[in-house]
C-alpha cells in the first residue's frame, strides 16, 4: 500500500483539452472520490493514473517510484471497471486469478489467495461459473474480487455501481466502504453521483471542465462550498439560489430578500457593499412555520415523500439569475425548494409561511461564482 | 379473429409460393443430377426422377478429376484465407483500437479496394506473375484471391472488435498483460466466433473465384479448380447436362454448409456476458 | 516484472507504435498485391503494350489507347450495355429482395426456414448458378422452353443463345437470381433494428399496414438501401463470371458489358495496353461510386 501523488497532469487531444493541470495528494489508505458531471474529465484522469492513457504532462507517483510512463500492468494498481469488465471467455475462478497468473504467482497461492478474496465477498459458490451466467450483482462482486486478490498498492474504480439497480447500489455502497476499512487500501473512485461520493469518501475532489473545483472532506464540502458550482452539485436537492444585490449597513452586510432585509454571515463586509451577489439557501434549511426570516408563499406543487415533503415555490422574479451554469437544471432558475421533515399535512393551493435563519446562508460572488465569506 | 385467419393464410402462400420459385432452380439442378440423360430429353419433363440415380456422384468421381479440382480449389481457399487472416486480424484490431494518422486514409482505401473490377487487376497482376514465374502454379490464384479477401475481412474484423468493450483489454492490461498479450490472451479468444465467420466469409470469396483461374490456371490441367473444371465440362460439345449438374453440387455443396453454419454463427456473440 | 524501458510496448507512450506495427503487414501486402499492380495497369494503359512483361523495358508514352477506344463503336455499345445492365438487374434485385425481406420478416411458424430458403441462392457459386440456367434455359430439352410453349408465349422453341435479345434477358435472369438475396440480406439486418415501439405508436395513432410501410419502414431503411443499392450496382457494372461463362459477351457483343470487354481484348487479343484503358476508365466509376457509398454509409459496411 502507498499514497499517490499527481502533480499537473494535464491532457488533451488535438485541440480539445480535458485536464487541465490536475494535482492531487492521496494519502496511503484514504478513500478519495472524483465527482463531476459528465465529460468533466475524471474519467480520463483515472485511465491516465491506471496508465491506460498517456498524459499530456505531469507526473504521477505511487509510493516513491515514477509511474507516469510505466506500462499499466507495472504499476501494482487494480481497477474495477463500470462495465465490469470480466472476461467472458475465463471462469470466475480464472477470471480473480488471472493478474496472479500473469505475474508468475504460483498456482498454489492463487487458489488460496481466490479462495480467500471470494470468502470475503461471498461469492464461493460461483467460482466455477462463466460471467454470463451471473447477475449483475455478482459480477461486480466477481470485479471486486479480481481487484482484492491481486493485494495492490492501489484499487481504481470507475463507476463500480451504475449498472446497478437503486437498491442494490445502496447495499453495495455500503460493503465497499466496509471492504475499505478492512483492507485500508488507497483507493480512488470515479463517480458522476454526489451521493456516493458523500457517503464513501474521506475526501472529495469535485471537477468540472478538466478543472478541479474544491477538494475537501464531505462535511466540509457540504457546508462550506467553494463556489456555485460545487453548493449546485452537492446534495439533494441541490442548493437555492437567488439573485441579489448586498448593501452595507453598519458594520455588516444585507440583503433585501423576500422583502426583509437579512444579515448576511460573512466577514468581510464592506468589500461586498453594492456587489451584485448570489444568496444559496439549502432545502433542509427551510422550515415550516415562522422563525428568523419568515415568508409567505403559494405552493406550486408539493411533492409527499411521506416522513418529508418538497415544496416547490415560484422564485419572485427580482431573485432569478439570468442563466444557470452549465449541468444545472433550468427549471432551477424559476423555483425554490423546501424540504419540509415530518410536514403537517396541509392541502395545496393554500398559503404556507416559510423561515429559515440567516446564518445558514451561502454568499456567492455573482460574476465569479467564487464563494464569500 | 377471422381477418388474422385470412392474413395468415395469405402470407403462407406467399411464403411458399415465394420461396418454391426463388428455391426451384436449385431444386432443378438436384432433380437433373439424379436422372438418367434420356430422361432429361423427354417433354414433358418430369419434375422428379422416377429411378433416382444415387451413384451418379460415386460415377462422376471415377470418371472425372472432380476431387482434383475440388482439392485445388480448397488448397487456394485455404491459402489465401490463411494469408488474409493473419493479415487482417491485425489490421482490423489495430484499425478499431488504435487512432493512428494515416489508419483511416488506410482504411478508407481497403474500403475502396473492395470495390476494384477483378477484370482491372487480373492484367497486371498477369504480368507480375509471369515474371515470377508463377502462372499455372496455386500460388498465382491464392495471391489474387488474398486481393479479394483481405479487404472484406479487415473490415469485417474492425466491426467485430469494434463490437468487444476496450474494457476487456484494459483490464487485461491492468492485470499485467501486455497490448499483444490482451489481444491473444482475451480479445482473440473472445471472438473466436467473429474469427470463424470471417475466414468462413473469405473461404466463400475464394472459392467462388472463376476470372483469376480461369486466367492464370487454363493452360496448368493439373491445378485446375472446381470452377474452372466445371465451365470446362459445359464447354464440351454434347453437354451432359446429368453429369454437369452432379458436378456442380459437388462444387456447390461447400459454400451451401458454410451458409448454414454462418447464419447461425454470426448471430450469438460470446461477449454477451462481459457487460452489465 | 521490469521490461526494457525502449521495447515497452506497453507504456501509455509507446503504445500507438503497437498500431503501426500490426497495421505494417497488411499495409505491405496491399501495397505489392493491389497498389502495385494498379499503378502498373495505369502505365499499360499509356503504352502500346501486347502481352505485358515487366521485365522488358517500357515501351514510349502515348495516348493512342485512350484515343482509340473513345473512337470505338465497340466501346460505346460496351458502355450502353453495362448501363442497361446495371439498370435492369439492380431495379429487379432490389424488388426480389425487399419483397422477399418483407415477407419473411413477418411473424410465422417456420420462419427461419423461410429465411434459410429466401436467401439460397447467395450460397450457389456463379458459375454454378450459370450452369443451371444454362440447362434451364438450353434450346433444345431446357424446361423454360417447355414451359413458356405450354404457357401459350412462344409458339416453338427458341434458342434464348443466339437472340440478341433473349441472350440479355437470361443473363439479366441469372444476375437478379444470383444478386436479389444479397439485397434481401441486408434489407433483414435493416428491418431488424427498426425499433417495434415505432410501429406500436403508429398502430395506436391508427396508421394502416400501407401507410407504416410507407411512413416508417422506408424512410428507416433508406440509409441501407442507399449503401445496399451502391454495393448492387457495382457488383453489377464489375460481374465477369456470369456473363463470360453463360454468353461470352455474345450473340452479337450483345452482352458485351465493360468487363467482359476489357477482358476479351487482355486475353482474346492479348492488347493488354488497350484493355488496362478500358480497365482504367472502370476503375474511375468504381472510386466515384464508392466513395459516393462511403460518403453516406451510415456505419462501417
Amino acid at each position: 500500500m502507498a499514497g499517490i501523488r499527481i502533480d499537473s497532469i494535464t491532457k488533451s487531444y488535438g485541440g480539445l483539452t480535458v485536464l487541465k493541470g490536475f494535482s492531487l495528494d492521496i494519502a496511503d489508505g484514504e478513500f478519495v472520490v472524483l465527482v463531476g458531471p459528465s465529460g468533466c474529465g475524471k474519467s480520463t484522469m483515472l485511465k491516465i493514473l491506471a496508465g491506460l492513457e498517456e498524459a499530456s504532462s505531469g507526473t504521477i507517483s505511487i509510493g516513491d517510484r515514477n509511474v507516469t510512463d510505466l506500462a499499466p500492468g507495472d504499476r501494482d494498481i487494480a481497477m474495477v471497471f463500470q462495465n465490469y469488465a470480466l472476461y467472458p471467455h475465463l471462469s470466475v475462478r480464472r477470471n480473480m486469478g488471472f493478474g496472479l497468473k500473469m505475474r508468475g504467482t504460483d498456482a498454489g497461492e492463487i487458489d488460496r489467495r481466490v479462495a480467500d478474496a471470494a470468502k470475503i465477498l461471498g461469492i464461493d459458490h460461483l467460482l466455477d461459473r462463466r460471467p454470463r451466467a451471473l447477475s449483475g450483482g455478482q459480477r461486480q462482486r466477481v470485479a471486486l474480487g479480481r481487484a482484492i486478490v491481486r493485494e495492490p498498492q492501489a484499487f481504481l474504480m470507475d463507476e463500480p455501481l451504475s449498472n446497478l439497480d437503486a437498491k442494490l447500489r445502496v447495499h453495495t455502497r455500503a460493503e465497499i466502504s466496509a471492504l475499505h476499512k478492512r483492507l485500508r487500501v488507497t483507493t480512488i473512485y470515479v463517480t458522476h453521483d454526489q451521493t456516493e461520493a458523500m457517503t464513501m469518501a474521506d475526501r472529495i475532489v469535485i471537477m468540472k471542465d478538466g478543472v478541479i473545483q474544491q477538494i475537501a472532506s464531505p462535511e466540509v464540502m457540504f457546508r462550506k462550498p467553494a463556489n456555485l458550482f460545487v453548493a449546485g452539485f452537492i446534495g439533494s436537492p441541490g442548493m437555492n439560489f437567488l439573485k441579489a444585490k448586498a448593501q452595507a449597513s453598519g458594520g455588516g452586510a444585507t440583503a433585501k430578500l423576500f422583502g426583509h432585509d437579512v444579515v448576511l454571515p460573512v466577514a468581510n463586509a464592506d468589500a461586498l457593499a453594492g456587489k451584485e451577489i448570489v444568496v444559496g439557501l439549502r432545502p433542509e434549511h427551510i422550515a415550516a412555520g415562522p422563525g428568523q426570516i419568515s415568508f409567505t408563499v403559494t405552493p406550486r406543487l408539493i411533492e409527499s415523500l411521506g416522513s418529508e415533503q418538497y415544496v416547490y415555490v415560484d422564485l419572485p422574479e427580482e431573485h432569478r439569475r439570468e442563466t444557470v451554469s452549465a449541468g444545472e437544471d433550468e427549471a432551477r432558475r424559476s423555483a425554490l425548494i423546501a424540504r419540509l421533515i415530518n410536514p403537517e399535512p396541509g392541502p395545496p393551493g393554500e398559503t404556507l409561511t416559510l423561515s429559515f435563519d440567516p446564518a445558514r446562508l451561502h454568499v456567492f460572488d455573482a460574476a465569479s461564482g467564487e464563494a464569500i465569506r | 379473429m377471422k381477418r388474422k385467419a385470412t392474413r395468415n393464410a395469405l402470407l403462407y402462400a406467399g411464403v411458399v409460393l415465394t420461396c418454391a420459385i426463388l428455391v426451384f432452380p436449385i431444386y432443378w439442378l438436384i432433380v437433373t443430377a439424379l436422372s438418367e440423360p434420356s430422361q432429361l430429353r423427354q417433354l414433358p419433363p418430369s419434375f422428379w426422377p422416377a429411378e433416382p440415380r444415387w451413384g451418379v456422384f460415386g460415377q462422376i468421381i471415377a470418371e472425372r478429376p472432380i476431387l482434383l479440382w475440388l482439392g485445388n480449389s480448397a488448397l487456394a481457399a485455404i491459402g489465401a484465407v490463411a494469408i488474409s487472416m493473419v493479415v487482417s486480424v491485425l489490421a482490423g484490431y489495430s484499425l478499431s483500437r488504435f487512432k493512428l494518422r494515416g489508419g483511416q486514409s488506410l482504411g478508407l482505401f481497403i474500403l475502396t479496394a473492395k470495390m476494384l473490377p477483378a477484370t482491372l487487376l487480373v492484367i497486371p497482376l498477369f504480368g507480375i506473375f509471369r515474371s515470377l514465374e508463377l502462372i499455372g502454379s496455386l500460388w498465382s490464384i491464392i495471391l489474387a484471391h488474398a486481393t479479394l479477401i483481405i479487404p472484406f475481412t479487415t473490415w469485417m474484423l474492425k466491426g467485430y472488435f469494434d463490437t468487444i468493450p476496450r474494457e476487456l483489454e484494459q483490464a487485461a492490461m491492468v492485470d499485467g498483460c501486455s497490448p499483444l498479450g490482451a489481444m491473444v490472451r482475451v480479445i482473440l479468444p473472445i471472438s473466436a466466433p467473429g474469427l470463424a465467420a470471417t475466414a468462413l466469409y473469405g473461404f466463400v470469396l475464394s472459392w467462388s473465384d472463376y476470372a483469376y483461374a480461369r486466367t492464370f490456371l487454363t493452360n496448368a490441367q493439373g491445378n485446375w479448380t472446381a470452377n474452372l473444371g466445371i465451365t470446362t465440362m459445359k464447354g464440351e460439345y454434347i453437354s451432359n447436362w446429368s453429369d454437369i449438374s452432379a458436378a456442380s453440387i459437388l462444387v456447390a455443396l461447400p459454400i451451401l454448409a458454410i451458409y448454414l453454419v454462418l447464419e447461425r454463427y454470426l448471430v450469438g456473440g460470446l461477449t454477451a456476458g462481459a457487460e452489465k | 516484472m521490469p521490461r526494457s524501458a525502449f521495447l515497452d510496448l506497453a507504456r501509455p507512450s509507446r503504445r500507438h507504435w503497437l498500431g503501426y506495427l500490426l497495421l505494417a503487414p497488411a499495409v505491405l501486402l496491399i501495397a505489392l498485391i493491389i497498389v502495385y499492380p494498379l499503378f502498373v495497369s495505369v502505365d499499360l494503359s499509356f503504352q502500346n503494350v501486347n502481352i505485358a512483361r515487366l521485365d522488358q523495358p517500357r515501351r514510349p508514352f502515348t495516348t493512342a489507347n485512350y484515343e482509340r477506344l473513345f473512337a470505338s463503336e465497340e466501346f460505346w455499345n460496351a458502355c450502353w450495355v453495362t448501363f442497361k445492365l446495371v439498370t435492369i438487374v439492380s431495379f429487379f434485385c432490389f424488388l426480389l429482395g425487399l419483397g422477399t425481406a418483407l415477407l419473411v420478416n413477418n411473424r410465422f411458424k417456420g420462419q427461419t426456414l423461410a429465411r434459410l430458403l429466401v436467401a439460397l441462392p447467395w450460397a450457389i457459386p456463379e458459375v454454378i448458378a450459370v450452369v443451371i440456367f444454362a440447362w434451364l434455359f438450353d434450346s433444345s430439352f431446357g424446361l423454360m422452353n417447355w414451359l413458356f410453349i405450354r404457357l401459350g408465349l412462344v409458339d416453338q422453341t427458341t434458342n434464348w443463345f443466339s437472340s440478341p435479345e433473349a441472350a440479355f434477358a437470361v443473363v439479366c435472369t441469372v444476375m437478379v437470381w444470383k444478386g436479389y438475396p444479397f439485397v434481401s440480406i441486408m434489407m433483414l439486418a435493416g428491418l431488424q433494428s427498426i425499433p417495434e415501439d415505432f410501429y406500436n405508436a403508429a398502430k395506436v395513432d391508427g396508421a394502416r399496414a400501407w401507410q407504416r410501410l410507407l411512413h416508417i419502414t422506408i424512410p428507416s431503411l433508406m440509409p441501407v438501401i442507399g449503401v445496399t443499392l451502391v454495393l448492387v450496382m457495382l457488383w453489377v457494372f464489375r460481374d465477369f463470371s456470369i456473363i463470360y461463362v453463360l454468353t461470352g459477351g455474345g450473340p452479337l457483343k450483345a452482352t458485351q458489358s465493360l468487363s467482359i470487354m476489357t477482358y476479351e481484348q487482355a486475353f482474346g487479343f492479348f492488347k493488354m495496353g488497350y484493355a488496362s484503358a478500358i480497365g482504367v476508365i472502370t476503375l474511375i466509376v468504381c472510386v466515384i461510386a464508392s466513395r459516393l457509398m462511403i460518403a453516406r454509409a451510415p456505419d462501417n459496411i
